[in-house]
């Protein structure tokens, strides 16, 4: 039993992105299980439900991105010069526009459309919001498929399955995408991942940091963003600056400001997670 | 006196190569003919000390790998012996002039090589020669045939001091692991008349590794007083694992005999019209060169190229000249300066769009097996997979995929060989799957570069019987291949084109 439990941490060990995924997992849980003894109800409910829409967002990116990303790869495959021009240009267009301001931009649209009475469903909102943020960072995805067509494009492999008479969508989506790539685009979504939690919670809080609760913000659904630029967490964190300055406060954050400290933490713990995570499967797979 | 080596290598718990009986007869020239990838070069390298014990779990005769590296038996073999490695490029220092090279360690007090240089190099010109050798070695220069050349030179170089020494031949080891894969015959034959010429002076233990049997030939040719010390060998896979057999030459050299060129044409094609799939004419341009065609003992008398239906057409060029660009330009991959050619019917230029080939040629009306099994295929998929997607007239089934497979895989083929992935087969295996998906295909052309790469006999021969029931069905075949002795045989004369490259002074 002893000898076995040595053999899966040595292979947690040597496989890192594993290993910060355990580490992730079970520093939520210590967290969660913290919380639920020393955090009041309805706090905890906002940050649970908090967290799960963030993650259920970032979550829809990868979906939306890796969709997106393959439109556009096949869009190459597209009969005619000019439309596949006309496709790049309008990409490119896209990613002129720095990411902040660009969802920031689309939060607008969002919040007309809750103003206008058309968005009724939350998971509507969540949905709508993971679109946004996917459009400002599906691109990273689409450089790596390119990349790697271009790669596989100038190789024998290529050429020899065009001659066959096999056609150029099966041989970029299954041959190259699938059965060379997929690990080098999970890579990449744990990446994307990561940057859809920090761009949602860096737009959250910009749009939510010093209004009134009963404005803008409640009516998009909460997310750790919002959260963190609530009045209580701000304290909270606040309070984490006072601890230094006077060590023996440091015992009553983990009990009387627990809710902007769990979700300051939240997001910085898996910020990092996900960043070696990602760092780990790079490692692990020779990429 | 013959040694009996017991071999296991390992990585891991994955068996790479196994072998009972891995015999080396003294004093004799043991060529060792099999597969490609099957474990020719990993045993020798084996026997030569040369394996990493840290990277590899190797066992010799039932022991350690270290206990080997320290034996006498080696340290004799090594002594005065040499290894010419398959690869010239892994052998050879970047950071190291070639000519330094060649008078590096051991070798410094062996001579200049220049007599053993310009033998190999069929030349006088020493200028030439030490442009050579004041070179560091890089991918592109000098070419794989410059590099193997100045290997052997190495390799020749520590003979001739190993004839100038009282050690018995028993106790000297030369490996050759494929001496002459980028050599054209002129030249391998070269290098094998040296060999032998040594051989004469003092016999010495060789094991020269290759996939060429046409060395057979050669031997057979002019060496056959040397029969009794040449041993033929084949490597192949057996259900208890490797096995070293005895190879019948006679076997080759019956067949190759048999093999004549059919001359006739299909029956059906007789009195049909359109019977042309392709034909050049002289020059056309790629990479500013002008090429032309001529016949064999014509260089001065181009000749356009042609190919009709039911025919089997060899093209041959010295490596590197621009056979596979050919094939490349014919199948639309790549774009010629300037070319006037008709295929299939359709008058084709340099400023055919690539559209053409997609909608017309590929897989429809012309296939190509490419020359490396290695890049020409997705190494990640499945051997089950490389049908899919091929514009055939139905689906191919599991069984029909089976059948398939049956025609070059025979007794291979096992229920899971179909979800084997193909970076873990042989580079033999993967060569007879290249071929495959294209002689699937129902096309009026097929080219096939290189198709007989890194085969065994036995897959040769099967190579062949399709091939030429292929032509029996009509089909044209454009056939580029180092392998002369066999395509000579296997085509009519007037059938055999040379490809050459205009003087740019002329």
């Amino acid at each position: 039993m002893k000898t076995k439990f040595k053999q899966i941490f040595e292979k947690l060990y040597a496989q890192k992105d594993k290993l910060w995924l355990v580490i992730w997992l079970g520093g939520l849980l210590l967290v969660w299980g913290w919380n639920l003894l020393f955090l009041n109800r309805p706090a905890l409910q906002r940050i649970e439900t908090g967290f799960i829409n963030s993650f259920m967002i970032a979550l829809l990116v990868l979906v939306f991105s890796l969709a997106l990303s393959w439109i556009t790869v096949n869009s190459l495959l597209l009969p005619h010069r000019w439309l596949r021009t006309l496709f790049v240009f309008l990409l490119n267009i896209l990613r002129s526009i720095p990411q902040i301001v660009g969802i920031l931009f689309g939060y607008v649209g969002i919040t007309l459309l809750l103003q206008q009475g058309k968005l009724q469903s939350t998971f509507t909102v969540l949905v709508l919001m993971a679109i946004v943020v996917s459009l400002f960072v599906f691109q990273e995805l689409v450089d790596l498929m390119r990349e790697r067509v271009r790669h596989f494009h100038k190789s024998d492999f290529y050429q020899a399955m065009l001659v066959r008479g096999i056609a150029e969508s099966r041989i970029i989506n299954y041959d190259i995408l699938w059965m060379n790539s997929r690990v080098h685009i999970f890579n990449k979504l744990i990446a994307i991942f990561g940057v859809a939690i920090f761009l949602q919670c860096s737009v959250d809080f910009i749009i939510s940091i010093g209004l009134s609760t009963t404005l803008s913000s409640i009516d998009l659904p909460v997310t750790l963003g919002t959260l963190l630029a609530n009045i209580d967490s701000k304290q909270d964190i606040l309070a984490i600056g006072n601890s230094l300055m006077h060590p023996s406060y440091i015992s009553k954050i983990f009990f009387e400001h627990l809710q902007g400290v769990t979700v300051a933490f939240l997001i910085v713990f898996s910020l990092l997670s996900i960043y070696k995570i990602a760092n780990g499967f790079t490692e692990r797979f020779k990429l | 006196m013959n040694r009996h080596f017991q071999i296991e290598i390992k990585t891991g718990s994955r068996t790479l190569a196994a072998i009972d009986d891995y015999p080396i007869a003294g004093g004799a020239i043991t060529f060792i003919f099999g597969e490609s990838g099957i474990g020719k070069s990993l045993l020798a390298k084996a026997v030569y000390g040369l394996l990493d014990p840290a990277a590899l779990s190797v066992e010799i005769n039932g022991a350690s790998y270290q206990k080997y590296l320290k034996s006498r038996l080696l340290k004799n073999m090594k002594k005065e012996g040499f290894f010419v490695f398959q690869e010239p490029s892994s052998h050879l220092n970047p950071l190291l002039k070639l000519g330094e090279q060649l008078s590096e360690g051991s070798l410094k007090d062996a001579g200049d090589g220049q007599g053993i240089l310009r033998h190999l190099f069929d030349t006088k010109d020493d200028t030439y020669l030490q442009s050579l050798l004041d070179i560091y070695p890089l991918p592109y220069r000098p070419s794989g045939g410059e590099k193997q050349r100045l290997l052997l030179t190495m390799a020749f170089k520590r003979l001739n001091e190993y004839l100038k020494s009282d050690i018995p031949a028993d106790n000297s080891l030369f490996v050759f692991d494929e001496p002459s894969g980028s050599l054209d015959d002129q030249t391998r034959n070269r290098f094998i008349r040296l060999l032998i010429n040594i051989f004469y002076r003092k016999p010495f233990t060789c094991l020269f590794i290759t996939h060429d049997y046409s060395i057979i030939g050669e031997i057979f040719r002019h060496y056959r007083e040397l029969l009794p010390f040449i041993r033929f060998k084949e490597l192949v896979r057996s259900e208890a694992g490797l096995l070293m057999r005895d190879f019948a030459p006679t076997d080759y050299l019956d067949w190759l005999k048999n093999t004549r060129a059919v001359k006739d044409k299909p029956t059906q094609l007789k009195g049909q019209k359109n019977q042309n799939l392709i034909t050049i004419r002289n020059p056309f341009r790629v990479y500013d060169h002008d090429f032309y065609f001529h016949k064999p003992d014509k260089p001065d008398e181009p000749k356009p190229f042609r190919l009709n239906r039911g025919e089997m057409v060899y093209l041959k060029a010295p490596s590197g000249l621009g056979k596979t660009t050919l094939a490349k330009i014919i199948m639309g991959l790549q774009r010629a300066q300037k070319l006037d050619m008709i295929l299939l019917g359709k008058k084709i230029n340099e400023n055919t769009p690539p559209a053409f080939w997609r909608r017309e040629i590929w897989g429809k009306k012309a296939g190509m097996v490419f020359q490396h099994a290695d890049e020409a295929l997705n190494l990640q998929a499945t051997v089950g997979s490389v049908f899919d997607g091929l514009p055939l007239k139905r689906k191919l089934n599991t069984k029909d995929k089976i059948d398939l497979l049956n025609t070059l895989f025979r007794g291979e083929v096992s229920a899971n060989f179909l979800g084997k992935r193909i970076g873990l087969l042989s580079g033999g295996q993967k060569q007879r799957l290249n071929l495959l998906p294209t002689l699937a295909l129902d096309t009026d052309l097929i080219v096939l570069d290189e198709p007989l790469n890194g085969l065994d006999f036995a897959s040769i021969k099967k190579i062949i019987a399709i091939i030429r029931s292929k032509q029996s069905e009509g089909k044209g075949l454009l056939l580029i291949s180092h392998n002369e002795e066999i395509f000579d045989s296997l085509v009519s004369r007037e059938h055999i084109y040379r490809l050459n490259v205009y003087d740019a002074t002329s």
